[in-house]
């Protein structure tokens, strides 16, 4: 019982503590800040880097399709 | 004495400010801002009760619901990696949807009380519906390893083509808008990100001057950026020449079955209607030939009838809003959900939301809460939107007591859709698909783009926020008739000239400074709050 | 070259829209019908009692009050139309009809709609809906909107006889004018052709803007004259061009490239030929209406269409136009702030180079012309290349 109390403080404050901190979080916008200073730049790096498709190089097929739906 | 008497008054103040928040004119809210960046030194103090409920039920709960309505509509925990695969593969997913919540922080500013509930609830079903529509994107991307079978059942489309269109499958595929989550969402939360297309839809030779959301949707494509999630596509002439434009350049990069549904011009004219009603026909035979399912009536008769629903409390929100001041959703959570919803079409998301809704509004009406009691002048917004300012109405209300009460997004589809007999319906529908974004006034006829008029006085507005679309050639090409005509009929109408999502060239601050101007030097007025008068935020999101 | 007979008149009854011709036709009690676009049957307007006219704004270069309406970002050529109304140039129009197929004509129309610009009593405008396919469901719509906001008005308000046989008369005037255009335009496809762009132009123009039966007689003579004109011994021209793009009637445009060495051997842009002057096939049997509808949409290349295999085809089309008048390459050109072809042509500028192996100039210009010198360096450097390419070829052909 005792040790299921303890359990329970524990569990209580370290929800306390979270609650906390994310308030912190939250008040002081470092959500913001993380994401504007650190994640958003490592991904547009990543972004800019990224190699992509020539969209030039693409077939176009201009000897067409023609649906039904078209006549 | 004197002293004690000023140390209680500082106390009584003190506790009262914990409690209430500051008054509107003391809130001094642009102090709170880090230069250029949009970024809070701190968020704001809007009073014990308001500022935990924005804690925890906006900030908290919707940074709780982002995570949890990736599992929910990714099919599970299974869905974390696969978002995480999104996010580093595709621009707009990881540049926009982290910042979601400063999209909120935007938007809700100095908000209090029942305003700062109906709004945040409008944006929370946007947030919700947006990572359905991503999920689903992503869990068929075959380029992420995602499901044939659901690659199968996930029909594209234009972002202007009414989701509606699809409702007779809704019950076994999913359609999924091209471009409606990596364009037009992102412009709203990030900015930042629709550069690049833009840039890149010039990079192969298109001029600068065309309409920048046609160019935008162009160059998600030309930066292979679009999931390939999609076995055909539906498209349509929504909104203008440059949307018809772009079509040539997607179908390049797409190269899949594609069926073109364009919209009627002439939209008043009774003789459209049967040719349009066909059109849609020969789309759901396409969509059935292509899918190889057949059409499902019943579904798309509940599906009718569920939309209708949320066309009612529409109405209800509008009448609210034009007769009385207790409507509690900000001008900018009016405009972009009411654009979502209808656009999107029936979800289960809208009607949770209206339910919530509903109840703050009629405790609004029936208690008789002003949630803008700082009210000066009550606006109307007319003609497109700027996309990276749409909640610009929010920083009008707090600056200057401006209250944008409606915009003419939220007027385009005015209409329930009967569903008594086929004939009607598919009557019915066809209109309301001729009623698209930016058709039925921006673009469209004369005629409807001039009921401003009759919206200002149903509504009981003042004054109108113009919105000047510089490259929307719809609404340049009547520029001087509406200079006219506010100024025979004497009304305060402010331009807002910007370029869609393109903020490089017409920046925030300039629109700013414009109202600035005209309230100054035409209104005479004094700002509520000095301190958001001029601010940096060039580099925010 | 031996000059036409009658090029230097037609010249001149290009410098306004109301003309000699029209000023004539008019003092004979017929009706001015204005309009913008390909989509607008002119044959429907030449029906005995009325004519056509295209509208144009020769010499409108800067268009200041139709800029305070419609600001001065949209497309030069809308606004100039704007500006000829606001100045009075088009009130001797007693009718526009009007499309609603490109925003900006669309926004001039609806000025004219709304506004008492045009000094006429009777004027009117009316709006036809313009198909955005070629299917049988947009044919059937078509055919709608022409009988009822076309035939149906013009009967109504001017009294003019819609019947099929009045029809048929005016589709017979209309296909001479089509024949005789064919014949002067296939000059353009001889190894030396016998007629100039610049002229070819301003015949066309002619044709577009003048009441058909009083320019008939002119196109009839220059036929024949054709028959025997002889080339120069040493033709000025260094290559053959062919033009595509937006909307031009400024004949000084093709005058431009050719003083370049760019001799313009076809005109597939709006106000050209191609398509645009073949004959209307009546079937037996078949409504006449029904075959003009059928005719107008199934000829027209507009960038404006938007099925898959449109969308696609007229890329074949272009490459095809350029091997039939055996042009060495092709010119794409789009009017600032025009949509469809700011697209069209940058799509165009890819593909055609690409995949047809055509090289190919795309530029972007203003209803009129004033920035000739940046343009002209523009063709000089394009000539340069082609020719560079041309010898190149040789002298592989040589070596094999």
């Amino acid at each position: 019982m005792k040790s299921v109390l303890k359990a329970l403080k524990i569990l209580f404050f370290a929800c306390t503590g979270l609650y906390l901190v994310l308030f912190l979080v939250f008040w002081f916008d470092l959500d913001g800040k993380a994401l504007f200073y650190g994640v958003e730049p490592f991904l547009k790096n990543h972004y800019d880097k990224m190699k992509r498709k020539d969209p030039l190089e693409k077939v176009y097929k201009t000897d067409t399709p023609n649906y039904e739906y078209n006549d | 004495m004197s002293k004690k008497t000023n140390l209680l008054k500082k106390a009584k103040k003190a506790v009262s400010v914990f409690w209430n928040g500051k008054p509107h004119e003391e809130r001094r809210l642009g102090d709170l801002y880090l230069d250029k960046t949009g970024l809070y030194k701190h968020r704001e103090w809007r009073g014990f009760k308001d500022t935990m409920y924005y804690f925890n039920m906006i900030w908290l709960y919707n940074y709780g619901n982002m995570v949890g309505d990736i599992v929910k509509y990714g099919g599970g925990l299974k869905a974390l990696p696969l978002f995480l695969k999104g996010v580093w593969r595709y621009r707009w997913l990881g540049q926009t949807y982290l910042p979601v919540m400063h999209w909120y922080d935007r938007g809700l500013e100095g908000m209090r009380g029942q305003a700062l509930r109906a709004s945040a609830w409008h944006y929370r079903a946007m947030t919700s519906e947006t990572i359905r529509q991503f999920m689903r994107m992503l869990a068929a991307d075959q380029r992420l390893g995602g499901s044939k079978e659901l690659y199968d059942r996930t029909p594209a489309h234009d972002e202007t083509v009414w989701g509606g269109i699809f409702y007779p499958w809704r019950d076994r595929m999913d359609d999924v808008p091209l471009q409606m989550i990596p364009y037009f969402v992102t412009c709203h939360v990030n900015n930042h990100t629709v550069l690049n297309y833009i840039d890149a839809a010039q990079s192969i030779g298109l001029p600068g001057d065309p309409c920048p959301m046609c160019q935008a949707e162009c160059g998600i494509f030309l930066q292979d950026d679009v999931p390939e999630y999609y076995p055909f596509v539906v498209t349509s002439n929504e909104a203008c020449d440059g949307s018809v434009g772009t079509s040539v350049i997607q179908d390049w990069m797409m190269d899949r079955p594609l069926f073109a549904m364009p919209q009627p011009m002439q939209f008043d004219d009774p003789l459209v209607q049967e040719h349009c009603a066909k059109e849609i026909e020969e789309c759901w035979k396409f969509i059935e030939e292509q899918s190889g399912m057949p059409m499902n009536m019943e579904e798309l008769k509940k599906n009718l009838e569920e939309q209708n629903e949320l066309q009612r409390f529409e109405w209800e929100k509008w009448e609210v809003a034009a007769n009385t001041d207790y409507y509690p959703i900000n001008g900018v959570a009016q405009a972009l959900y009411r654009i979502y919803q209808s656009q999107d079409g029936n979800r289960k998301i809208w009607h949770e939301t209206d339910k919530k809704v509903k109840k703050i509004l009629e405790k609004c009406v029936e208690k008789k809460i002003n949630s803008f009691p700082m009210t000066r002048h009550r606006v109307i917004a007319w003609s497109c939107a700027p996309l990276y300012y749409s909640h610009w109405c929010t920083w009008a209300y707090n600056c200057w007591g401006l209250n944008c009460i409606i915009n003419m997004d939220s007027l385009m589809f005015n209409m329930t859709i009967r569903t008594d007999t086929y004939e009607n319906m598919l009557k019915d529908m066809a209109l309301y698909h001729e009623w698209a974004p930016m058709r039925r006034m921006a673009v469209g006829g004369m005629n409807h783009i001039f009921e401003l008029w009759e919206y200002m006085e149903k509504f009981h507005c003042d004054m109108v926020m113009m919105y000047d679309q510089l490259q929307c050639k719809g609404m340049q090409g009547v520029h001087g008739l509406f200079e006219d005509e506010f100024r025979a009929r004497d009304i305060h109408a402010i331009w807002m000239p910007h370029a869609l999502p393109d903020k490089r060239t017409v920046s925030r601050s300039e629109i700013r400074g414009i109202i600035n101007d005209y309230m100054t030097t035409i209104m005479h007025e004094k700002p509520l709050d000095p301190t958001l008068l001029e601010f940096d935020d060039s580099e925010g999101w | 070259m031996r000059d036409l007979k009658h090029l230097i008149r037609m010249e001149d009854m290009l410098q306004q829209a109301n003309n000699e011709l029209v000023r004539e036709a008019r003092e004979e009690g017929r009706k001015a019908i204005g309009y913008t676009c390909y989509y607008m049957p002119e044959v429907l307007l030449d029906l005995p009692g009325c004519f056509s006219v295209r509208l144009r704004a020769p010499n409108c270069t800067t268009p200041t009050m139709a800029t305070y309406y419609m600001s001065g970002r949209t497309c030069h050529y809308g606004r100039s139309l704007m500006e000829r109304a606001l100045e009075g140039g088009f009130n001797f129009l007693d009718a526009q009809m009007a499309t609603e197929t490109c925003t900006v004509t669309c926004r001039f129309q609806e000025h004219l709609q709304r506004m008492n610009i045009i000094q006429n009593p009777d004027f009117f405008v009316e709006f036809t809906d313009i198909p955005f396919k070629k299917t049988e469901n947009s044919v059937e719509h078509y055919k709608k909107q022409l009988q009822a906001h076309v035939l149906d008005k013009l009967h109504e308000k001017f009294g003019i006889d819609t019947s099929d046989e009045a029809l048929l008369k005016a589709i017979e005037q209309h296909n001479e004018v089509c024949r005789l255009i064919t014949e002067i335009g296939n000059y353009r496809k001889l190894a030396v052709p016998t007629i100039t762009g610049y002229e070819f132009s301003v015949i066309m123009l002619t044709s577009l803007t003048c009441p058909k039966d009083k320019i008939l007689p002119m196109l009839r003579e220059t036929a024949e004259e054709l028959k025997t004109r002889q080339p120069d011994i040493k033709p000025g021209w260094k290559i053959k061009v062919a033009v595509a793009g937006a909307e031009n009637d400024d004949p000084d445009f093709i005058k431009l490239i050719e003083s370049c060495g760019a001799l313009v051997v076809a005109d597939r842009y709006c106000y050209g030929s191609l398509p645009g002057r073949e004959e209307i096939v009546v079937n037996e049997g078949q409504p006449p209406l029904d075959a003009i509808a059928r005719h107008y949409l199934n000829t027209s290349c507009c960038p404006r269409f938007m099925p898959q295999d449109l969308m696609r085809g007229r890329k074949k089309y272009l490459a095809d136009v350029c091997r039939e008048y055996n042009a060495d390459g092709l010119i794409v050109e789009s009017n600032k702030f025009c949509e469809y072809w700011s697209y069209e042509r940058t799509i165009d500028a890819l593909i055609i180079p690409r995949d047809y192996d055509i090289p190919t100039c795309s530029i972007e210009k203003e209803y009129i012309n004033s920035a000739s010198g940046q343009l002209r360096t523009r063709f000089q450097a394009f000539v340069e290349s082609v020719e560079l390419k041309k010898l190149h070829g040789q002298t592989a052909k040589k070596a094999d």
